[in-house]
């Protein structure tokens, strides 16, 4: 079957990308069972939104944009529901074991977005709701954090 | 973890390594690596963290996701849209009635409903008069009779169709003569849909016409979807868009019969194979 365009059904558009949904889903969460219910829920809401994507642009970026929104909107409502929790993210334990793991709060996404996905900073730091040259500061940051892990794990070999 | 704060160099850098420098900034930090070897390594280890996150973001693509999303996401109900389906032509109709004949329209209907009410009063079997006045729900019945023969006969592999897709004279005459339905059989194999022959059953007590197609690529391989024709008409004349057990039906009504498009309701593009089948049909 030919591939289907944007506008005929999103949701099999939206099958296609789960792959790298989930995995920018993961950037955000840390944890791929919250992973898998924010990419649930963010799709729910892609699909009953989907006559706004009038097929401009990459659909990606709106969906990474709507993943990310979600997130927001449940780390508000999560903050709401328990006003003694410190932050948005779970705990340390719960990140994933790759080397991604060693990357600081908040840097995996930008790294994902700009290094894998190729977003250009402008676009990237869109999807994120963060300015540009916080966007730009915190890749560089994200690529010394790698370099640093893979300096060590060298070492370590050695 | 808190999050570094890169210098002025390392962020420098960084942009080059996107191209997000202008030319006058390229050159500088072009000289830069010539002339400093600490900018060379630093640059060279921002170049080397930058494989080894791709590396492991890549490897994060290999993991199985969970069918139970791809099911969720599959099965989640589309926004209701306006499906434009060949239907009769409205009557351009103007109704705009004097005040005067108001009235006396007014007058009339009152006149023969008193009548027809005191002919019912005087009337003793009048509740049986009730009964046949009330439209029953014999239009689910009909479509879920269809409903019904779909999911029977999607199910077989060696019986699906009562004459196989060779024989298409055959299934013209057959079909066009017991539903008096004149029809085309639709190639759909644009739509990845292989026409594997056609059966005739009863609806409602009225013959109905089933072409069966399997589809032979895409996500749902292997799935059954039919096109249904008939004389009989559903509740008000109009499309209906709908699923009942697991079964998606689109159908859209000519002046001379109903047509409905059958499949499973993970099929989602069963408003365009209808599209695309009531122009060829």
């Amino acid at each position: 079957m030919t591939q289907p365009s944007p506008s005929s059904d999103i949701r099999r558009d939206l099958v296609a990308l789960l792959p790298r949904l989930r995995r920018f889903a993961l950037t955000l969460t840390g944890s791929a069972a919250e992973a898998d219910d924010l990419v649930r829920e963010a799709a729910g809401r892609a699909i009953q939104k989907s006559h706004h994507w009038k097929g401009e642009g990459r659909l990606e970026s709106w969906l990474f944009s709507m993943i990310r929104s979600t997130f927001t909107d449940e780390a508000k409502k999560r903050r709401r529901a328990d006003a003694n929790a410190a932050d948005d993210f779970p705990p340390e334990n719960s990140r994933p074991s790759s080397a991604l793991a060693c990357l600081p709060e908040g840097l995996a996404s930008v790294f994902l977005l700009a290094d894998v996905e190729g977003f250009a900073y402008a676009e990237a730091a869109a999807i994120l709701g963060i300015q540009p040259d916080l966007f730009a500061a915190r890749l560089c940051a994200a690529r010394l954090s790698l370099a640093a892990a893979a300096a060590e794990t060298s070492e370590r070999r050695a | 973890m808190n999050i570094p704060q890169p210098s002025p160099l390392e962020l420098r850098l960084s942009a080059f390594i996107d191209g997000q420098a202008g030319d006058e900034e390229r050159h500088d930090v072009e000289d830069l690596l010539v002339n400093d070897p600490q900018a060379r390594s630093l640059h060279d280890a921002l170049k080397r963290g930058a494989d080894l996150g791709r590396r492991a973001f890549d490897d994060m693509l290999k993991e199985p996701v969970p069918l139970d999303l791809v099911r969720t996401i599959k099965n989640a109900p589309l926004p209701r849209r306006a499906v434009r389906l060949p239907q009769a032509p409205r009557p351009t109709l103007s109704f705009k009635p004097s005040g005067l004949q108001t009235i006396a329209a007014c007058a009339l209907l009152f006149v023969i409903g008193g009548g027809i009410g005191y002919m019912i009063g005087g009337n003793p079997a009048a509740s049986q008069f009730s009964m046949l006045s009330m439209p029953g729900a014999s239009n689910r019945d009909w479509l879920d009779d269809i409903i019904a023969h779909y999911r029977l006969y999607a199910r077989q592999t060696n019986h699906l169709a009562e004459i196989p897709a060779e024989r298409p004279a055959d299934i013209l005459e057959w079909l066009t003569t017991n539903t008096g339905v004149g029809f085309r059989i639709p190639d759909l194999s644009d739509s990845g849909l292989t026409f594997e022959g056609a059966r005739l059953f009863a609806a409602g007590g009225t013959p109905v016409g089933q072409l069966l197609y399997r589809r032979t690529d895409g996500d749902g391989d292997g799935d059954v979807i039919a096109i249904s024709f008939t004389k009989l008409r559903p509740e008000g004349n109009r499309s209906i868009e709908e699923i009942r057990n697991d079964t998606s039906l689109v159908s859209w009504v000519t002046p001379l019969a109903t047509y409905m498009v059958v499949g499973p309701s993970s099929a989602a593009d069963l408003d365009d194979i209808a599209a695309k089948a009531a122009g060829l049909i």
